[in-house]
């Protein structure tokens, strides 16, 4: 239980700089993501919180003091490996109390918390089990176990799901986030994995190349990002690259794109020189008859998902749209069409953030 | 699996020359062991236990057996406590440095082993090298007789049996997933114990076969003590060849190797009943 902060954390393996200045903060009881495409140094931030690697430059702190010459081993951190790292030749029960073992606590404790512990990761009955007897989500769950009947100060997880397929990830997620809400455990959760960051994070970092492109609520990483790269990877995004821009306030903006002029709100600090882009996620975006339309173009695929009906839309201009319509609607390639936009749910920002 | 399997026919070869390199010469001496001694022949006539009782009667044959089952032991621990550093330094490395240390490792099986011998000969001769250096330090004050000791002979076993050892160890050390010891020095293990808890069980399976291939190959070594071992201490070996071509006992000399045989396969079958738990556990 702590706050956790890493300042301007860089990191350099030979001459390829992973990590070139990150930037975070964790409330106590907060869990952070880390999202990002592979190799953009997610494992390497949480391998420096660890302890297992050490930062070339940049600050850990936990609770307002520096962590860095502390070693793994007395960090006090829990740690979940995306490959469980479970002890082959240890049963479950052994994996489970091995740190307690560690710390020479009696023995009657040390059955007591990890009876406790797997009951709670619903693993009753599989203690005398070795790893490699039990399925996989199984040994996902010995491995959250182990970090938690440790009671950490602050809990590590590196694409914990990973491995899991598609239906257990769901439960494990859940599972994960109820356990570390209750115990009040400040964590660090790295994925890949867009609705997955969406759905467990207080704060999401995207990073993107070594740095944090942006750090915010999910929410707002959504809703509001600071550049392309963000939303891109954030989820269905369309984006329209926009003619003449116009600030009309703090964070306000007026421009024309295909043809028409609209008053939206952006990223603070865009010029009329900025190189912009409208981005509109497809639930902003909604079929309409040509005259009440913000934007008309033609219907160039449309494909019925079952709960809904998945259409693109070209624009005059070439720009396409992605959005999803009502299942039944009437609607055909080649058609001609309108699309409303909900101006609350169009942003405005740079290509590249400054 | 029947014979119509067709699978079975490609074992045939092997099949073959087990039973013509293995079975056979094996039965050939169990068999010479029980004949009477011969004048003309090989072996006499007739069968008797007359060899085996000598043998298990006389504490002198009980003092040598148990001489070479032993020093092959202190061979095989010592093997071990030198081999371990040297595969956990090889099993970190990459490339260039991975080759250049196989070699170095391999080195000693590279030199046959009437030279390689001779060769330690010289280095403990009494104004030797080895002599020299010790005077040189002022560790020792008159030159060591260290030749035809027990002590250069477990010296020299343990030089070339090295590499049987470092190369299981280094492999099992390669396939230890590195972020088991991360995730018990997150779990509060200090580097002592990640290697007492982790490191050194997952590499057992390397350790077992090392153990096992150092400590058959010490027992039978024959030229190293009959070379640096002189006249005064026997090992089974020494004694079985003396019977064999010294004074051609051959029945007597087959019912001693019988016996070496069968009190090594013992000390193997009793070292894998007491670690079978470890190993069932630790393999991959
Ligand atoms: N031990 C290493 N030596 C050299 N480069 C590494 C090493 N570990 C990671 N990298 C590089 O650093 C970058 C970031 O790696 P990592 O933090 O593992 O990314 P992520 O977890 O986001 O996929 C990658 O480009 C990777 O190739
Ligand atoms: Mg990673």
């Amino acid at each position: 239980m702590a706050t956790v902060e890493v300042r301007d954390l860089r990191k350099r393996y030979q001459d390829f700089l992973a990590l070139d200045g990150v930037s975070l903060r964790a409330e106590t009881g907060q869990l952070v993501t880390l999202l990002g495409p592979s190799g953009c140094g997610k494992s390497t931030t949480l391998r420096c919180l660890a302890g297992f690697l050490e930062p070339n430059g940049g600050d850990i702190l936990v609770e307002g003091e520096s962590i860095l010459s502390t070693p793994a081993n007395r960090r006090g951190f829990g740690v979940v490996f995306q490959n469980y790292a479970l002890f082959p030749h240890m049963t479950v029960a052994e994996n489970i109390g091995y740190g307690l073992k560690l710390q020479k606590l009696p023995k009657g404790e040390i059955e007591t918390r990890v009876y406790d512990v797997m009951k709670l990761v619903r693993l009753d009955g599989l203690g005398d089990r070795l790893p490699r007897e039990i399925s996989g989500g199984q040994q996902q769950r010995v491995a959250l176990a182990r970090a938690l009947v440790l009671k950490p100060r602050l809990l590590l997880l590196d694409e914990p799901l990973a491995n899991l397929d598609a239906r257990l990830r769901d439960e494990v997620r859940w599972l994960i986030r109820d356990l570390q809400q209750q115990s009040g455990i400040t964590a660090f959760y790295v994925t890949h994995d867009q609705s997955e960051a969406m759905a467990m994070s207080d704060m999401v970092a995207v990073m993107k190349a070594g740095r944090v492109a942006q750090f915010a609520t999910p929410r707002e990483i959504y809703q509001k990002p600071v550049e392309r790269y963000v939303a891109d990877f954030t989820g269905e995004a369309n984006f329209l690259s926009c003619d003449e821009v116009a600030v009309t306030g703090e964070g306000r903006y007026s421009i024309a794109v295909a043809g028409t002029t609209l008053d939206l709100g952006g990223v603070a600090g865009i010029t009329s020189d900025t190189p912009v882009e409208l981005l509109l996620r497809p639930e902003a975006l909604r079929l309409t008859s040509v005259d009440e339309a913000t934007f008309r173009g033609t219907v160039t695929k449309s494909a019925f998902l079952g709960a809904a009906l998945h259409c693109e839309i070209t624009l005059p201009g070439g720009g396409v749209l992605k959005l999803s319509a009502e299942p039944n609607a009437n609607v055909r390639t080649g058609d001609e069409v309108g699309i409303a936009i909900d101006h609350s749910h169009a942003w405005l920002m740079p290509e590249v953030a400054p | 699996m029947t014979l119509r399997n067709p699978k079975l026919w490609l074992a045939v070869p092997a099949i073959a020359l087990i039973f013509v390199f293995m079975i056979l010469p094996i039965t050939n001496m169990i068999e010479m062991s029980f004949r009477t001694p011969g004048t003309t022949e090989p072996f006499g006539e007739e069968f008797t236990t007359m060899h085996y009782d000598r043998i298990l009667g006389d504490g002198y044959y009980w003092g040598v057996l148990f001489r070479s089952l032993f020093t092959a032991g202190v061979v095989t621990l010592l093997c071990l406590v030198v081999s371990y550093p040297i595969a956990w330094h090889m099993s970190k490395a990459k490339g260039l440095k991975a080759v250049f240390l196989y070699a170095c490792i391999a080195s000693p099986l590279m030199t046959g082993v009437l030279v390689r011998n001779f060769g330690w000969m010289i280095v403990a001769a009494l104004n030797g090298p080895l002599n020299d250096v010790l005077l040189g330090l002022g560790i020792i004050e008159r030159p060591l007789r260290l030749l035809f000791t027990q002590g250069l002979v477990i010296l020299a076993l343990v030089h070339v049996f090295v590499p049987f050892m470092v190369l299981p160890i280094n492999n099992a050390l390669r396939n230890i997933n590195p972020s088991l010891i991360e995730a018990s020095a997150s779990m509060g293990a200090n580097r002592r114990e990640v290697f007492r808890d982790i490191i050194l069980p997952l590499s057992f399976p390397g350790i077992y076969p090392g153990m096992i291939l150092v400590y058959v190959l010490a027992v039978a070594a024959y030229v190293t003590p009959a070379l640096l071992g002189g006249q005064m201490v026997s090992y089974m070996p020494t004694l079985i060849i003396g019977e064999l071509t010294g004074t051609f006992q051959w029945p007597f000399g087959s019912a001693l190797a019988i016996v070496l045989s069968v009190s090594t396969i013992l000390v193997v079958a009793l070292f894998t009943a007491l670690t079978a738990k470890l190993m069932e556990r630790s393999k991959a």
